[in-house]
């Protein structure tokens, strides 16, 4: 059972400050949500956890070890897929294990057998088991981000980094991906971060929501202690009213969130 | 709303101004013409100004290109050549041989081209060929020609000898140029360090393949071998350096994805770097296949054999024609491989359904007809 904590991390990029003195702990198993505009740090902030950068100041723990290069048990879910085109969803699933594997072992494919099942079990997961072997670049927006949550889950992670995992795909499939996200997180029991922009989606999945403004944490609480007050407080003054009109229904689970941006007649 | 006081101020206008709103009747900026036109003819005597400088600049370049061009052709002798118009004139006759096709049409006589081709075994090689081609056919000779005489080159003749030494050439320098190159690209190996690889590529670019071949003669002798084996060290400099430079356009994400799956540095160069430029690797590969046959008969040129050889041959015997059906050989030869790689390469790069062979052989003169008919 991980148990995470961000010890006052502070990220500088010359004079640039992404991240400043933010300090948090999840206990293990919470669906967490990043909250902010862009430019917020929410990136920098998944990136740090990952390991893939390191923080100016501060210190990460997962499961009581320091974060400071990249870790199996840390996976990471992102906003472009990064997955390997030309490869097939099958491929791209088993090279999340590679870890486990030498080098030539894991080019020719020669995985034991519970691995490769473990990979098409992942692409169970999302739903994604009968189009194993297409090429990744064939499949749809959507479809190629669920093969990204199938890879990280086949790395065996404790822990789950998804940056902006939707932000470019089209409502109905990000409600999917997201959809497969959290019931992926709750079928095997993850710590999972997820960085949104979309307030209805975020209220909708979120246990926690952690929201961050120029690089602070300004909010740190949950769903019933995000209120339009503390979106207000995030955004700043943009239109809020929209995102809430289906947003104080939450739980129900529903995809019938469209009208929400409907723009106000005059 | 907007539109109403639009026609009040045209009118306004054309009682201030009766000329310009004349001229500019029913366009609707007219009454911001006088307004700016200061500005306007201010910014048009700049956009002349630099117009003018840009035109004088261009001259004074064509000059001193013109300048330096003169001292090139004088330096390679072009400005008093040793030109011989009657020497031109007589092997140009020569070089294309005439006959008199049904006793009265001069034209080309392609029979003396075909007689040579066919005499000195330049594209097909009969000997090996006889193997194959008999009736009735004989499975111990189709053995042999496969596995005892390895016909499949040889079959091509003189033309056949030239393609081998691109093909082993390129075979034999690909996994090398693939290892240099991987690793003179600055992703993989740090800084300072990658200059070791790309050096050595550098050093191997700077010796043509022609010379490679003269410096393997002491080794294999004058020939095929030492031809082959220059064509491969000459494929590692600019394969590799190819390949370098693809490397160089690579996405940082998916390196980034796989580094956060725990991978080690060899795992990481392959899926997160090489998988992303697998298919430009081919493409390029082929491409320098196709540069290998042509240097092929360049070596060939100095005494390595194959076509190239034919021609240095038929030259210093003063056979013009037999020299130009060579020619006429090597022209097919270099066409074919240019047509087989590049049908592949567009294969390999695009995302369409892929033909299968047959439908690629037998629908091929209705997609010229399409083509020929756009």
């Amino acid at each position: 059972m991980s148990y995470l904590k961000v010890d006052g991390i502070t990220k500088r990029f010359g004079d640039v400050v992404a991240l400043n003195d933010v300090s948090f702990e999840v206990p293990a198993g919470e669906f967490v949500i990043v909250l902010g505009v862009s430019g917020s740090g929410k990136s920098t902030l998944l990136r740090t956890m990952s390991g893939l950068l390191s923080p100016t100041e501060g210190e990460i723990q997962i499961d009581g070890q320091p974060m400071i290069t990249p870790r199996p048990e840390v996976a990471m879910i992102f906003q472009q897929h990064n997955i390997i085109d030309d490869m097939s969803a099958y491929s791209n699933a088993l090279s999340g294990g590679i870890n486990e594997f030498g080098f030539l072992s894991s080019v020719l494919q020669l995985q034991d057998e519970s691995e490769k099942h473990r990979a098409l079990d992942a692409l169970d997961t999302v739903g994604l088991l009968s189009e194993a072997e297409q090429k990744a670049r064939r499949m749809s927006g959507g479809q190629q981000q669920r093969v990204g949550i199938a890879r990280a889950l086949v790395q065996r992670p404790n822990v789950l980094l998804a940056d902006e995992p939707v932000a470019s795909l089209d409502p109905g499939s990000a409600q999917d991906v997201m959809g497969y996200l959290r019931s992926a997180s709750k079928e095997r029991d993850l710590t999972t971060f997820c960085s949104l922009h979309q307030v209805n989606i975020a209220r909708k999945f979120g246990h926690r929501f952690i929201g961050l403004r120029n690089g602070k944490k300004v909010f740190d609480g949950y769903r019933d202690e995000l209120t339009i007050d503390v979106i207000d407080d995030l955004y700043g003054d943009i239109d809020t009213e929209g995102m809430f009109v289906s947003g104080s229904g939450d739980t129900r689970g529903t995809v019938d969130d469209a009208p929400t941006t409907q723009p106000e007649q005059s | 709303m907007r539109r109403q006081p639009n026609p009040n101020r045209a009118d306004l206008y054309v009682t201030t101004d009766t000329t310009e709103s004349d001229k500019t009747r029913g366009s609707d900026p007219a009454p911001e013409v006088t307004n700016v036109s200061d500005r306007i003819v201010e910014q048009f005597e700049s956009i002349k100004r630099t117009r003018r400088r840009r035109a004088l600049g261009w001259t004074g370049l064509l000059g001193f290109i013109i300048f330096v061009t003169i001292q090139a052709f004088a330096a390679t002798e072009l400005l008093d050549p040793d030109a011989r118009i009657g020497t031109l004139l007589a092997s140009l006759n020569e070089f294309f041989p005439i006959t008199y096709y049904f006793d009265v049409i001069p034209f080309l006589d392609f029979g003396r081209y075909i007689s040579f081709i066919r005499d000195a075994n330049l594209l097909y090689d009969p000997e090996i060929g006889r193997l194959l081609f008999q009736l009735p056919p004989s499975a111990t000779d189709v053995y042999a020609f496969f596995f005892t005489e390895f016909g499949i080159f040889q079959i091509f003749g003189e033309a056949g000898i030239t393609l081998a030494m691109g093909f082993v050439g390129t075979v034999v320098g690909f996994p090398f140029a693939l290892v240099f190159g991987t690793l003179g690209s600055g992703r993989v190996t740090p800084f300072p360090f990658n200059f070791i690889f790309r050096g050595t590529m550098s050093f191997i670019r700077a010796v043509p393949a022609i010379v490679w071949t003269l410096i393997f003669i002491p080794f294999l002798g004058l020939g095929p071998a030492s031809a082959a084996l220059a064509i491969a060290f000459d494929t590692i400099g600019n394969l590799g350096r190819l390949f370098v430079d693809e490397l160089e356009e690579i996405e940082e994400g998916p390196v980034e994805a796989i580094r956060t799956t725990g991978a080690n540095k060899p795992q990481i160069v392959f899926f997160g770097m090489l998988s992303q430029v697998r298919t430009a690797f081919i493409g390029w590969t082929l491409y320098v296949l196709e540069i290998n046959v042509r240097i092929a008969v360049t070596v060939g040129v100095i005494g390595a054999g194959g076509l190239g050889f034919v021609v240095t041959a038929q030259q210093n015997l003063l056979q013009f024609t037999n020299m130009m059906a060579t020619l006429i050989s090597i022209f097919l030869l270099i066409i074919s491989v240019e047509l087989f790689s590049q049908r592949l390469r567009s294969r390999l790069r695009s995302d369409d359904v892929k033909m299968g062979l047959w439908e690629l052989i037998t629908g091929f003169p209705r997609r010229m007809a399409t083509s020929a008919l756009k």
